[in-house]
């Protein structure tokens, strides 16, 4: 596997943050090696820059709060990693996906009284989402975005109907309110589920025949068919995994608050496709890491904490994102032009 | 060509079932408006008891959002009582697509319009165009401009201002005077209700007691979470020795802030925390002591009086514009556990 | 792959339907068009439409006012999407351009800098994309987060009201027949809008660019320009609607557009458009909009409950673009295939 996770197509790094791409026959050359680090090096750099800096960050407080901010939705990114590596854009249908994740947790547990049963529902119903927006673009070959825009209404219609759309709130001696608060140090149980679904997912997507299938097919979609592979498994895994990773950080969402309504989860579509990109994964498929999407979310976390703590704005918060998004995909464009030339 | 043709059927078949199946629960609604067309001849003469209206609802929220749930039951319960034949629609905050409702609302020439702005600000052309087709509106929930009260018949609703005002209220109070420092949570950015309340609860504040003052403060999007990791930010901005109280624009927010306040070990007994809307959430927190107030408000109340405004109207075509005001009940420890502002959403 | 599926030798309206030969042809011309899908889903919907709400129809007017405010920015999404690019920075544009316009006291000095705003985010998505070599969708991504931001700022998270709030007021009045500005707007830009991709030379090259952009290199066509004119029409189409609707409304709100970029993506794919680029017509976009505006009109006066409403418009969607002709071919072949044992797959569309 080693071996053809060096040799992609333009000669960059194919895997996480290893691998060729620096010391070429010409030499080092900074700016491709930037480019391919360059996530890490802003990461953290920007840590130091607000730990120096920005009173308060690096509290204990804080981080845990930095924490609560990336698990939910670092969560549903590092699932929707594997369908931006298909080349399918993106999953719409987090949005839905993360909501009734919530919902049905917490809704079946406190009338059943068991978070088992409540858990296998939101499973059943990933599954339903998972295999419906596979099918629909890994067979029938249909525009993802629409897809996935289309069984997010039906799927919020489905949940608000179903649902009444009320707020539905856990009993406060419950094991989910437990989960909710249970901290090892700064550390929040949710950044554990995070840091083991990262693990989980990379390892999917980097030492199985499964992970290696995304990335050809994302790469190269023709070829992966003509070399005979099922190339409609390989999408439906991929939105499987998407479906995993909002269901995961829905339950997280619930845990944490103790409380679900269909409004969760509301731009959670854009906004882990944001981490994603500026981890470095790019969006014409074939190429990234689960552990880059960790970072981006990272990265986007501590810099939405960061505006908070210097009481910026909402709409100052949303142009920087904003600014930044472009920044971090244009510094890759340009290196790599740097590279090439 | 045999492909286009097989997609071409398969299509048909499928729009038309799936159409047609919605369309089945309003054939009542077709027949009823012919019904109206004599009806509405007899009503012009002088209402008589158990005419059917048809009625279009505007409204920005239904299912999506808690209250919007808890309104539309006993808002479509009291419209069925009167012998109102309810379109409702839901334009999600949107003012566009509730002009755009507005616009096919008066092209459907039914005998009254409910509306509750999404938008208040840009709500006028559409009352024009009501008042144009001499269809009469009136307001639930969001009254309009004072400029533009003229052009309806009529109002009943909380006064999303006036929340912010009596939360205001309850924290001056509690104050008492001395040198307070505040962390507010706003609503969703840019949303009618989270303005307003939050124009209502600053300006009170400078009026009334300006020793209190808000030291930080950030949108919490009527979400617990939000709310909680925002409020945790800002206790670390402006530094927790500092906080002597916090103020959120709905309980479910205020839920969240206050969870953040115990992560930090403060004692939220001593805090002295406000919020609106006395909700199955924030009721519970009143009575033991960790909100200090809020502001109960009832969305069955809401939801009936819509419906009766209209049929008031309709039937008995005042002259003056009919204003029922929900009264902003402040709840406390004292009154939190009376009947009357049992939590409903 | 062919340059353009507009065969402009041979219009639908100039042939002569009299000789086999050209009723072939006819039918040749037909069978390359991208909009059949569109044209199937538009003769359902509003066949229901009919037979159930008539007033879709009646009241025309309200119908084409709604297909106005959806298909205006999917009009110029399409000349973007041609090119092989995305905007998705439209609905923040939308907003930011309409908040621009209510800022300024003189209303025509407004409306001017609102539509020079929207050619100038043009430009800037299409410098991002050109020079500096970023994917499109990125870009406009970051765009449409940056330009909410800017409109929240610059309208203080408020609704911005209009100075000339008479002006607005008379704009949103009929002007021809029961015809809004709105409407009739809408339909010079279709016309424009046809006109350009299809008989102006810069507007046809659209299709070479997102078809085979190595060989419109080589063919020696301007790609960089025409890839600023493709966002600088996206910016300047999305800024135009944001001017209709903060004059209608006679304020500018700055959440505004929500609904806008997920609805006319939907009414361009529907209407026949590649993602990928190259193929796909503005009369296509035109009928995959009308469609979702009667489906929704009709929706609106059934007084069918939201949550339902959504899941129809959800699934007639799905289905709609499940049911491509090319795609529907292989699948059933491959099922076909797959029965029979065979292992040979067919060959996927492009």
């Amino acid at each position: 596997m080693t071996t053809t996770d060096a040799a992609s197509t333009d000669g960059e790094s194919v895997t996480a943050l290893e691998g060729p791409g620096a010391a070429g026959p010409e030499g080092f050359q900074l700016l491709p090696w930037m480019a391919d680090r360059g996530i890490v090096l802003f990461t953290v750099a920007l840590v130091l820059f607000a730990a120096v800096f920005v009173d308060g960050f690096a509290s204990l407080a804080n981080i845990t709060d930095v924490f609560n901010r990336s698990a939910p939705i670092g969560i549903v990114a590092v699932g929707m990693t594997f369908v931006v590596i298909s080349a399918n854009y993106l999953d719409l249908s987090v949005v839905s996906q993360v909501a009734t994740s919530a919902v049905t947790l917490l809704a079946v547990s406190n009338s059943t009284g068991s978070v088992a049963l409540a858990m296998l529902a939101a499973f059943g119903v990933a599954l339903v989402y998972g295999v419906v927006n596979g099918t629909a673009v890994g067979i029938f070959k249909a525009n993802a975005v629409i897809v996935t825009l289309s069984t997010t209404f039906i799927g919020l219609g489905i949940l608000r109907w179903a649902s009444g759309g009320s707020i539905y709130f856990g009993p406060n001696d419950g094991p989910i309110r437990a989960f909710g608060l249970a901290k090892i140090g700064p550390f929040p149980l949710s950044m554990l589920v995070l840091i083991l679904m990262t693990l989980l997912l990379s390892y999917v997507l980097r030492r199985t025949t499964f992970g290696f299938m995304v990335k050809a097919f994302g790469s190269n979609r023709e070829a992966t068919r003509l070399a005979g592979v099922n190339t409609a498994w390989i999408v439906i895994g991929a939105f499987l995994m998407s479906a995993l990773g909002a269901l995961i950080g829905g339950f997280v969402l619930a845990a944490f608050s103790n409380t679900a309504v269909s409004t969760n989860g509301t731009g959670y579509d854009f906004e882990a496709l944001a981490a994603i990109v500026i981890g470095g994964t790019s969006v014409f498929g074939g190429k990234g890491s689960v552990l880059r999407t960790l970072l981006g979310v990272v990265f986007v976390s501590v810099l939405s904490n960061l505006m908070v703590l210097s009481g910026l704005g909402f709409g100052v918060q949303q142009m920087a994102i904003g600014a930044l998004i472009v920044a971090a995909v244009s510094l890759d464009a340009l290196a790599r032009k740097a590279g090439a030339a | 060509m045999k492909m286009r043709r097989a997609r071409v059927v398969g299509l048909m078949l499928a729009g038309a079932m799936v159409l047609s199946a919605c369309a089945g629960d309003d054939t009542a609604d077709d027949a009823g408006a012919t019904d109206d067309a004599a009806a509405d001849d007899a009503a012009d003469d002088g209402a008589a008891e158990g005419d059917t209206f048809e009625v279009y609802a505007l409204l920005p929220q239904g299912n999506d959002q808690p209250y919007g749930t808890t309104y539309l039951p006993p808002f479509e319960a009291t419209a069925e009582e009167l012998g109102l034949n309810l379109t409702i629609t839901n334009s999600q905050y949107d003012a566009d697509t509730q002009a755009s409702d507005c616009e096919v609302a008066v092209a459907a020439e039914p005998d009254g319009i409910i509306l509750w702005p999404a938008v208040a600000d840009t709500i006028r052309p559409c009352l024009e165009a009501a008042d144009a087709a001499g269809i009469p509106v009136t307001i639930t929930n969001s009254d309009v401009l004072e400029e533009d009260q003229a052009l309806t018949a009529g109002y009943s609703g909380p006064d999303t201002y006036g929340q912010g005002v009596a939360s205001a209220e309850l924290m001056c109070d509690l104050a008492g005077g001395e040198e307070v420092g505040i962390i507010m949570i706003n609503g969703l950015t840019g949303n009618t209700t989270a303005i307003d309340r939050e124009n209502g609860f600053e300006e009170t504040i400078n009026e009334q007691c300006s020793n209190v003052e808000i030291l930080a403060r950030q949108p919490g999007n009527w979400n617990k979470d939000e709310s909680q990791i925002a409020a945790s930010e800002m206790i670390t901005s402006v530094g927790i020795e500092n906080i002597d109280g916090a103020y959120a624009a709905d309980d479910t927010m205020v839920a969240g802030v206050i969870d953040a306040f115990k992560a930090r070990d403060m004692a939220v007994e001593d805090l002295l925390i406000t919020s609106i809307g006395n909700t199955f959430l924030g009721n519970p927190l009143v009575l033991s002591g960790e909100l200090d107030g809020t502001v109960f408000q009832s969305s069955s109340w809401d939801g009936e009086n819509a419906a009766r405004t209209i049929y008031e109207v309709l039937t008995e075509s005042p002259d003056e514009r009919l204003v029922a005001f929900m009264p902003d009940v402040k709840v406390t420890a004292d009154n939190a556990e009376d009947p009357a502002v049992a939590p409903e959403w | 792959m062919t340059e353009s599926r507009n065969d402009t030798d041979s219009t639908e309206a100039g042939l002569d339907l009299g000789s086999g030969a050209d009723l072939s042809r006819w039918r040749t011309v037909l069978a390359r068009r991208t909009e059949g899908r569109a044209v199937a889903l538009l003769v359902v919907v509003a066949t229901v439409a009919l037979v159930l709400e008539p007033i879709v129809f009646t009241s025309y007017e309200v119908t084409l006012g709604r297909l106005a405010l959806i298909g205006l920015v999917a009009l110029g999404l399409t000349a973007v999407i041609l090119m092989g690019e995305l905007d998705l920075a439209v609905a923040s544009t939308l907003a930011f351009s309409g908040v621009v316009m209510a800022s300024i006291d003189n209303l025509a000095l407004g409306i001017l800098a609102a539509l020079l705003g929207g050619l100038v985010i043009g430009v800037v998505n299409a410098f991002f994309v050109v020079v500096v070599g970023i994917n499109s969708f990125i870009a406009t991504l970051g765009m449409l987060f940056f330009l909410r931001g800017a409109a929240f700022v610059l309208s203080g998270e408020e609704p911005v009201r209009l100075v000339a709030r008479e002006a607005g007021i008379a704009f949103g009045r009929p002007l021809i027949g029961p015809l809004s500005p709105r409407i009739l707007i809408f339909v010079i830009a279709v016309i424009a809008l046809q006109v350009f991709v299809t008989r102006v030379r810069a507007g046809r090259e659209f299709y070479a660019v997102g078809g085979n952009r190595q060989a419109a290199y080589d063919a020696g066509i301007p790609v960089r320009r025409r890839v600023y004119t493709g966002f600088m029409i996206s910016g300047f189409v999305s800024a135009l609607a944001g001017v209709i609707n903060t004059l209608e409304r006679t304020a500018a709100d700055p959440t505004a557009g929500g609904s806008v970029l997920l609805a006319s993506f939907a009414a361009a794919i529907i209407g026949g458009v590649l993602l990928n680029g190259g193929r796909g017509s503005i009369v296509g976009t035109l009928i995959g909009a009308a469609s979702l505006a009667i489906l929704q009109v009709a929706l609106t006066l059934s007084g069918v409950q939201v949550d339902v409403q959504n899941i129809v418009i959800g699934l007639i969607l799905l289905i709609a673009v499940i049911t491509d002709p090319t795609t529907l071919r292989v699948v059933l072949g491959n099922a076909r295939a797959l029965f029979r044992g065979s292992s040979q797959a067919q060959p996927e569309p492009g």
